[in-house]
Formats: structure tokens, sequence, C-alpha cells
């Protein structure tokens, strides 16, 4: 780096800027200066940078107002590509080497912007404007006017491409979080973990100190930095305090939870490797302490926007902590005491003070002392308007006498009083109360374990700050089980603190704002009450008044002090508008953390899927689950042609397919066999040990729930399958009956579908394929395990697995089940030893084709909507016992016959292609709602039959067999005619299953 | 054929996880331990507790807790639930005889499969875990021999404190392993 270059405006010695490390930094394409230590913003003003911005509405030029989180005005952008970050405040935004900053906003350049045109239009473009004008025609709002008023109007774009950086969430746990890292704050956090408290210290900005960094204060005997420094030190010494620095408690939620964001790498050009660039924080804390500070209010007056009117309080941490004159020649407007300091301060910068500006009717006499002891004139009145285009040149001055002055200066130093930052005390619905001698809204009744300390309850003298931080620290700990003493307090030096309000000038000259961010002038909220928009939600959505991205930190109290006054209220009768997490912006980044692209949710994975992988599976999402959908060869033109040859395959030889998936449910004990008849709408009673039997399961109100097997694996042991999809929902539908319908049963349930790898072997050859890994002495000879049979056997040298006789494909089929961490070897060696019967892998495609083929119900038919009957069914319904849903499913509706019941299609035209979700019409009649007879669940290509087959689910459909009526798909286009068949398209007696 | 008739190997549950370690933070999957789930009747509680004391040598916990002795521990799994895990061969052989002492007493139902298993060790344990898993696990909240069923990284998987390095067992449902892989390796990453 070539040497550093004059930083005009930064003063030779003092703040908290370390000038040994030397950053670079671009805005606007220029190249600048700065130090660490420094903001964007403290680094700009260094430079003599003051106009940063152009406004949201108005494109007014902007300059920077604050030095926190508040800010409204210094919005830019940072970074480039894929990092470009928008809308970031300059005032928060920490300097690195190489940080590449742009105003934004503004066309062609920030110091010349067309879209200016709108502040001379200002008359126009008043609150509600846009509701107003862009009425009419509706039509016209999505596709004309909302684009082009979001082109005008605007903030920052957001980045093109996927953000590169990591985010990560976390959860911390602690007897006492502290909220703030000022003065209040460290001494609390000193209390209690003096105490021995699990204490966590989160402070927004990158350094603690709060506003002691900002003042020049002496706590003891030393600085109050110096105080800051040590009590840091101690802290970090204490092995169960963390100090949480560039972290931003934005949120309070219930049980004692918190929200906060760690800014973990913004700091940097890019994130070191494996760090993330944020964190988000779920801090879970027995007891809190909001130390978070007060934000300074401004009083409103004309061209109050202009770039050099700054917060006094602002100024001074531009001074102190920064090192930086925010100008030359100031001139302060207060309505408070800190006018002391405000002067005292720039005067020892070296800037000159044109005058201060004390609106109170009888400025207390040590002010006009101190200003006579510095020869800064004094003047008891108000300054009605700032002078100047791109910034301040002059101060109009009105003294109380009723003349009225200008004063040439480049900064306005003001302050309205300071409004305590009681955000945390009210997101759990805690309603601030107005407290009418600070002239501001402190907390009110607080969420049981959060304590307020220092400015954030109301107290500004740096005494008080420390006795209260010390007090709520010692009260936290003693709440959280710890014994506590008090500590000793320093002394401070002398303070006093008094305000009397002043929220806006009356009659200036230029527009005066109350919310910078979104452009609200008082004007807005005159307009708005004359509307008749006088309550303070009402003027908040009709004005947009604080609603930007700052939630009108500086802009809230002084607007509906306004309001008040216009409606003749008081502030208290006036109310104050709910403030809502976050505190401040939080990127959506960091709300994801870990889980986007493949991390959006958990995988499961089957036990065969290194193995379908290494085959070139297709995958397809069931649930959580990745299941092969199909195996795709070499030289197949499409899906089509490899699942018709996975579907022939099976049909002519053996095919085998990972069915883990499915939900496996052990269920055990005496009252086994009760719950089951309880849960099952046919019998299971009669199931005989080793045999296993299909079953459906009933909601309370009588439609399907699920269907699956059970096996009896012993007297009172059976063995539950599921569908993929129900695996979860039945297994805690069983829990609910055991545990809370009838607890009197005696019946344990435990999920199994993890243990059993569990494969489907279907075809004419899957007995020879099973007998060569089954063991020499194991029978499996059709009399001794028939259809439906279930047992155990003994597999590849003396491995114990589970054999069912079970088909879903209408061919003679097996599921065989071994522990999981064979299942990975166990699909190997079926492919290896059934390659002399050339078996086929298949997947979830020709799974569904066989099923269709067979008339077999699957997802699309199981879809909460069916009854048994709908179905075909409702032969398996006891009726010799009660079970779940049998009263509910006899309803008449539930029973009635012209209800769409299942049923197969054939297209008339064998090359026609069947769509699902095709609605059916009678032949002959209009395609219209009222003709609707219900519609196609399933299709498939069945390559058994050379054209495509449906089911479906049509108004009295069994009885209409032969019949052929239309299948009408708007959506799509399609408009087949196709007849009603029988579901069963093959193999109706089930010669094939039984072998 | 007498290679379709040959033992097959076990796989391993976790495919792109294997044994990490620094002075900070180690992870290890763990392959071999048996998990043997242990629910008892209800009418017979007392004395599924009684026969489990003296077969296995453990007292039953009636919290989430973990009891070791040797090779074999038993483990809270619910009211009246628990697994007995065992490490190595002789203690899963063992383990799996249960089943017989606890005839009509208990469900015993191997989960030794349906479970992956991976120990989170060192220093910087805690931190990686407080990544995933909205559980305290400060020493004074979580002593050695406590267990917690929660989830992590929207997985369910419950956390049992082996000793005092401090070593995490974190176990969880098999087809879950590579996803939890990926959580453990990202929160890992900057201490490995």
């Amino acid at each position: 780096m070539s040497p550093p270059r004059l930083q005009a405006r930064r003063l030779a010695t003092g703040g908290r800027i370390d000038r040994a490390a030397p950053l670079r930094f671009t805005f606007d394409g220029r190249s600048y200066d700065g130090y660490a230590g420094d903001t964007l913003a403290s680094a700009l003003l260094a430079n003599g940078v003051s106009l940063v911005a152009r406004s949201f509405k108005y494109h007014r030029p902007r300059g920077i107002l604050s030095a926190g989180s508040e800010e409204p005005n210094a919005l830019v952008e940072l970074r480039t590509g894929a990092r470009r970050e928008p809308n970031t405040k300059a005032t928060t935004a920490e300097l690195f080497d190489g940080l590449e900053a742009r105003s934004q906003n503004r066309w062609p350049s920030l110091a010349f912007d067309a879209m200016a045109i709108n502040d001379v239009l200002a008359p126009v473009f008043v609150a509600g404007f846009y509701y107003k004008t862009f009425m009419w025609p509706a039509a016209l709002w999505e596709k004309l006017y909302e684009p082009l008023i979001r082109r005008a109007a605007g903030l920052g774009r957001a980045a093109d491409g996927d953000d590169p950086d990591r985010y990560e969430k976390a959860t911390a746990f602690c007897d006492v979080l502290v909220i703030g890292g000022g003065a209040a704050g460290l001494m609390a956090a000193l209390a209690a973990g003096r105490a021995g408290a699990r204490v966590i210290l989160a402070d927004e900005s990158f350094e603690l100190g709060g506003r002691l960094l900002s003042d020049r204060r002496t706590i003891g005997q030393d600085p109050g930095d110096h105080w800051c420094r040590q009590a840091v030190a101690e802290l970090a010494s204490l092995p169960d305090v963390r100090l949480m620095p560039r972290t931003t408690v934005f949120g309070a939620y219930d049980g004692g939870t918190f929200a906060a964001v760690e800014r973990v790498a913004d700091h940097v050009a890019v994130p070191p490797p494996h760090a993330p660039r944020q964190r988000l924080w779920r801090v879970i804390a027995r007891q809190a302490i909001v130390a978070a500070g007060a934000t300074e209010r401004p009083i409103v007056f004309g061209n109050n926007d202009r770039p050099g009117v700054m917060l006094a309080g602002a100024v001074r941490t531009y001074l102190n902590r920064f090192a930086v004159q925010p100008g030359t020649r100031a001139v302060v407007f207060t309505n408070n005491d800190d006018a002391v300091a405000t002067m005292t301060d720039l005067i020892d910068a070296g800037v000159a003070v044109a005058a201060v500006v004390d609106a109170r009717p009888q400025p207390p006499t040590h002010i006009a002392a101190l200003a006579a002891r510095l020869g800064i004139r004094m003047v008891s009145g108000v300054l009605t308007d700032a002078d100047g285009g791109l910034g301040v040149k002059r101060a109009r001055i009105r003294p109380h006498d009723g003349t009225a002055f200008d004063l040439p200066c480049d900064l306005i130093a003001v302050s309205g009083g300071w409004n305590p930052n009681v955000q945390m005390t009210t997101h759990l619905n805690g309603k601030p109360a107005w407290n009418e001698t600070l002239a501001a809204f402190v907390p009110g009744r607080l969420p049981r374990g959060m304590h307020v300390a220092g400015a954030a309850g109301g107290d500004f003298a740096l005494s008080a700050c420390l006795a209260g931080g010390a007090r709520a620290g010692v009260a936290a700990a003693v709440a959280a089980g710890f014994a506590a003493g008090a500590s000793d307090l320093p002394e401070v030096d002398a303070e006093t603190v008094s305000v009397t309000p002043l929220w806006h000038v009356a009659d200036s000259r230029h527009k005066a704002f109350v919310d910078l961010q979104n452009d609200v002038a008082v004007s807005d909220i005159a307009l708005a009450h004359r509307e008749g928009f006088s309550a303070v939600e009402h003027l908040k959505r009709y004005t947009t008044l604080g609603m930007a991205t700052d939630q009108g930190r500086t802009a809230n109290v002084n607007g509906l002090a306004i309001l008040a006054e216009l409606t003749g209220r008081t502030i208290p009768q006036t109310g104050i508008t709910t403030a809502r997490p976050p505190f401040t912006p939080v990127a959506l980044g960091a709300l994801a953390g870990h889980h986007r692209g493949r991390a959006f949710k958990p995988e499961r994975r089957p036990p065969s899927y290194a193995w379908a992988k290494e085959n070139g599976a297709e995958f397809i999402e069931a649930g959580l689950w990745l299941r092969p959908s199909h195996f795709p060869r070499a030289g197949e033109r499409d899906w089509l042609e490899t699942v018709c040859r996975e579907v022939n395959g099976v049909r002519s030889g053996v095919g085998v397919c990972d069915v883990s998936s499915l939900g496996k449910i052990d269920v055990q004990g005496p009252g086994a066999l009760d719950l089951l008849e309880r849960v099952y709408a046919n019998g299971i009673a009669s199931l005989k040990l080793g045999r296993a039997r299909y079953g459906i399961m009933l909601r309370e109100d009588g439609f399907v729930l699920d269907d699956g097997t059970v096996a009896r694996l012993g007297p009172r042991h059976y063995f539950v399958t599921t569908t993929t999809a129900n695996a979860a929902k039945v297994y805690q539908h069983l829990l609910f009956a055991a545990q809370w319908l009838w607890p009197d049963l005696d019946v344990t349930i435990t999920s199994q579908t993890e243990q059993w790898a569990q494969y489907a072997i279907a075809g004419p050859r899957s007995r020879d394929l099973l007998a060569r890994i089954a063991d020499p002495d194991q029978d499996i000879s059709d009399a001794t395990f028939p259809y439906m049979a279930a047992g155990e056997i003994a597999i590849c040298g003396g491995l114990s697995a589970r054999l069912y006789r079970l088909s879903f494909s209408g061919e003679r089929a097996y599921e065989i089940g071994v522990p999981a961490r064979f299942g990975d070897a166990l699909m190997r060696r079926l492919m290896a030893a059934g390659r002399e019967f050339e078996v086929t892998a298949y997947g979830t495609e020709a799974l569904g084709v066989m099923r269709i083929e067979k008339g077999h119900v699957g997802g699309a038919e199981l879809n909460g909507t069916t009854t048994p009957g709908d179905l075909g069914l409702a032969g398996m319904l006891s009726q010799k016992k009660d079970y779940i849903g049998r009263v509910l499913g006899q309803r008449p509706g539930l029973t009635d016959p012209g209800r769409p019941r299942l049923i197969g299609l054939r297209p008339l035209d064998p090359t026609a292609r069947l769509r699902a979700g095709a609605h059916f019409v009678p032949n002959g009649a209009a395609a219209v709602a009222a003709n609707d007879q219900g519609y196609m669940t399933s299709v498939a290509f069945s390559p058994s039959l050379g054209h495509w087959i449906g089911l479906g689910l049509l108004s009295r459909g069994p009885e209409r067999l032969g019949e052929i009526v239309r299948a009408v798909d708007p959506v799509r286009g399609g408009d087949t005619a196709v007849e009603v068949v029988s579901p069963i398209f093959i193999d109706r007696q089930g010669v094939r299953l039984r072998g | 054929m007498a290679e379709a008739h040959a033992p097959l190997a076990p796989a391993p549950a976790f495919t792109t996880l294997g044994r990490l370690s620094t002075p900070g933070l180690s992870i290890a999957p763990v392959d071999d331990l048996t998990i043997i789930g242990v629910t008892s009747f209800r009418q017979t509680a007392a004395e599924t507790a009684a026969r489990l004391r003296a077969t296995v040598g453990i007292a039953p916990p009636d919290r989430p807790q973990r009891r070791s002795s040797g090779p074999l521990a038993l483990q809270w799994a619910g009211p009246a639930q628990w697994w007995l895990m065992a490490n190595g061969a002789d203690a899963s052989s063992r383990a799996r005889d249960l089943r017989h002492r606890l005839d009509g007493l208990a469900a015993v139902v191997d989960q030794s499969d349906a479970r992956a298993v991976v120990h989170v060790a060192g220093p910087h344990a805690r931190d990686v875990l407080a990544k995933g898993a909205p559980v305290d696990l400060h020493p004074r909240a979580f002593a050695i021999g406590d267990v917690a069923i929660t989830q992590a990284a929207h997985i369910g998987v419950t956390i049992a404190l082996l000793d005092h390095k401090p070593t995490f067992e974190i176990t969880l449902f098999r087809s879950y392993a590579d996803s939890f892989a990926g959580f453990l390796l990202e929160a890992a990453g900057e201490y490995l």
C-alpha cells in the first residue's frame, strides 16, 4: 500500500482508532484512507465526505445523521458481485482494507440525481399519493405503476449471485444476559459475573463501552474509556462470562429466549476459512438485563435533512471516538444540558462554534456561563431552517425576542433529548410508559426475569448508569440463585441532566422531515390528521412514518408528539406504535443458517443408496427419503424406455427393489392384538402365527388413513408395515391410541423402520433367486412358505433375516429384511447372484407402473378424501368388531352410492396418452364443472398391455364398466375418450401371485 | 455358486465421515455399538427393572441418564424404556441374550442397526454441538452420565455425556447419517 494520504478532517491525536493500521477503501469509485477502528461513516467524514446518499422518495441529498444503528440516511451498498450488500448503514459498517462502498438510489451521480425532480414535485407526492393516484385502472397497478414506483423509489440492489458465504445458527444458555455493553451493561455484567453467574454480554458495536467511548468522562481517577478497558479485561478473565461484541440482540421471546445476530466476519473482505459470515444466536437466559442505552432524537426544523445536520451525540462520537471533525464551523441547537459537552468537545477539537441555540425559555445559567467562557454566542431561541444545497451552508436562527438572522456554518449539532431503547421490553407485549420529566417513554411492566439498567431505563446520568447496572446485576444474579453483594461504585465527574421538550420548530420555511428514511415530513402528518388518520397506528400506515428499516428510531416520538399537538391530546393519550423484532434488519442468510441448498432439510438415504448411485440410478424425493426412481442404461432413449425394461424384467424374470423406506412398527405385549383390532378396519384376530395380512386403517372420521401389512411373529408379537409417506403418521396414530385412547391396553410400540434393510424380490424367478442366498437347510418351498407367509430365514451363512411373501406387483414376490448394516452388501449379493436370471434392479417408477397394472391403491388414491368403499375395499371392513373410523364412516355422505369410486381406464385410441388429474365428463356432455364426475388419480404406460392405463375415481364407477367417458384436462389441453374398465389390468385371478 | 452364501460385510452408517482429530476436537463414528431396546410392559415394570439390574448389574435409571458398568451401559429412553448398550462381541452377545431373560416382561427389540452413532469430543465439542442442539451442555447443567433426547439440524438425536474430556455420544436414525455428517463437518470446520 502506498503511504497513507491526508485525511483532511482527522485529528492529530486521540480517539480509539489505530493510526498504525491504515486501511484503504473506495466510495463511489474514489479511493480514500481510514484507520482500523473506523466505521465507514467516520472514515468518510475524516476525508471530508459528507454527502453519502439520496433519500427514498424525493431523492434529496443526505449525509450522516448519527453514529449508530439508528441511522436513517447513510445507507450504502457494500462490496461487489455476489457479496454485494444493499442498504447497509455506513455508521455501523466496520471499515476494512479494500472495502468497496457505493451510494445508492441516485442517477447519474450522487451530486446530480435526475430523480431529484421528485423534490420539486414534493407538493404532489404527499402521503397517500400513490394510493390516490394509481387507483385506476386497477389492472395497471401490478404491470405498470408498481414497477415504475419501485424503480424511482428505492434502496439498493440485492446481489445477483448466490451468497458465497456461510451462515450458522447456535444456541447459548446463561444465567444472565446483558444486552448492551455501555457503562450500565459493563457494571451489570461485573456484578453478576463476580457472583459466579454464567453471563453473556452482547453489544452491537465492535468495541465494548457504549457512550463511554464517545463522551469524555471521568470514572474514579481515570478517563471513562480506561475504566471500560479494565472492566472488559476483568470480565474476560471470568471463566463463565462470554463477551459478544458485534452482536445485536434483536428480539425477546417467551421463556427467556432472545434472538441475536453476531457479525462474525462482516469486518473482513472475505471470511476466514470455515468461519461463518454471521451467526444467529438463540440465547436462553434465566435473567436478562436490558442496558441498551438510549437514542438521541433530533428537533425537527426546515431542511433538517441536509448533509451537515447531525445529532449532537454523534458529533461527540466522531470527535472523541474516531478523532474526526464532522465540520469546521458548527451551530449547536439543543433543548437539554448535553450542550455543555457538545460545545466543549467541539472547541477542544478545534471546530469553531458559531452559536449555541438553546430552545428552552430559560436556558440554565451554567450553559450561558460556559458559552461565555468559550467565547460562543449564546442564543435563547430556535433554529428554523438550514440553508444550502448539497450540504449545510447557513443556519437561520430566530431568538425568542422575535428577530431572526443567519449564521454561516457547515455543521448543525442538534439534540432534542434522548429516547430510552425500550424495544426489548416491549416485544412480549410490554407497553412503554411516558415520563414527563424525561420527556421520553420508559419501560413499562417488564416480562418475568427482565431487568433494565442505565439509559434504557431513563437513567441518563453516568452515575445513575453505574449504580443501576450494579443493582440490576446483583438482582439478576440473586434471582438466578447466586449470592451477590453490592459492588463499590466509582465516583464520576460532575453532570447535569435536564430537558424541556421541543419536537419541531414552527414556521420553518423549508420542508421539515420527521422520518428521514421514509421521507415523511411534518406536513404529511398534518395531512394525515386532516384526512382522518389521527390514531397513531393509522398515522404510521398512511404516512409510512417509522416503517423503514430503521423502525423510525429517530422519528417515532417526534411524529407522535406532533400528532398529539395537532389533535390536542397528550402524548400518553396519543399512544405509541408497537415495536416488533427484529430491532435492526437481519440477513435472511443468518435466519437460514446451515439449512440451504441440499441441506435445506435433512435427507434420508436407504440402505442401498451407495450401490444405486454407483449404478446410475435417478433418485426421487419421497418425503425426506431419496429413493431410486429408475436405473437408466446406456442407449435408452428416455425414462419410459427404462421403466418399461424394468417392468418387463420383473414380469418375465426377477427384479429387486429397495423398499426399506416403508414404515415398520414392532407391536408387542398382552394388549397387542386388542390394539391392532381397534386400529385396523379389517379383522386381525384370525391372523395365524407366521402369516401376514393386508390391512387398512381409518381415521376417526371414516376416511382411509393408510394401508399396509401386519405380520404375526409371535403369540403376542406383531410387525406392522405402512406406506413410506405415512410411516410417521401411523406410528403416531398407534402411540396415540395406546397412550391416550386405551391406556389400559398393555402394549409396546417400537419403530423398526431404520433397523431393517428391506428389499422386494419380485417376479416368476424370485424364489429361485432367494434360494441362491438362503442357507442350504432353509425350506422356502411354496408348501412351507406360501403366499402371505412370514417368518425368519437364515441367509448368507447364518445371517438371520425376515422373510415375507407379499406382492405389490402382482407377481410371485418376497420381501426380505436384514439388519440395516448388511443392506448394502445384500443388494450387491442379490444382483450378483441374480445375474444368471438377468435380475433387474427397479425403482419407484416401475413399482408404480406394476401396482397400477394390478389395481393396487397408492398415495394418489389414499389421499385423505377416500373411504374404503370408494377404493373397492368395503369387503374388508369387519362386521364383528368396533374400530377407529367405523361409526363416522357410516355417515350418509360417506356411504352415498353416487360417490366417485375406483375404476380402471383404457384409452379408446391405444396411442393416446392419459394424464393424472384429468376430470371425467360423460361422453357428449360439455366439459364444465357441473358435469364433473370424478378424476384420474394415477396413470402409467403399461408395458404389459402396450398402451396407457389409468386408475380413477368415477361417480358410480364400478356400475359403469364398459361405458365411454371423456378424460378432460383443461390445464394441459387434453380431451381423451376412455373406457371404464376393472382396475385390475393383469392376472385378475391372482394366479401369478400364488405361483 | 458358493460365494452367494458367503457372509455379508457390514457397511458403516456414515459413508462420508471418518475419524477426525485435533487437540481441540475429535469426531469418531462408532460402528460396533450394540443397542438393545427394552420397553417394559406396563404390568411388569417393577419386575423388568429388577431383572435388568440382576442380569446387567446396573440399576436402570429412571430419568434421562446413562449408567455404565464395564462394556455394558443402560441408557434411559423413555418411561420404563431403556437401551442396553454393549461394546465388543462378548458384551454384545450377552446383551442379545437378554431377550430370553425378559421374556413376557418387556419387548426387547434390537436397535443396533437403526441408529448411527458418533462421538464428538474435546474442548470444542460443546461449541460444535451448540450449533445444532438447543440443549444446555455446560458442565453445571449437563453432567457426566446425563442424556438428552432432542434434535440437531432438524434431525432427532440422543446426546449422552460419557466422560470429562468431554466425549458426547450422539445417536440418530441411521438413514440421516450422511445429512448429519454434513452438518457436523460444517459446524466443526473452524476447529478442525
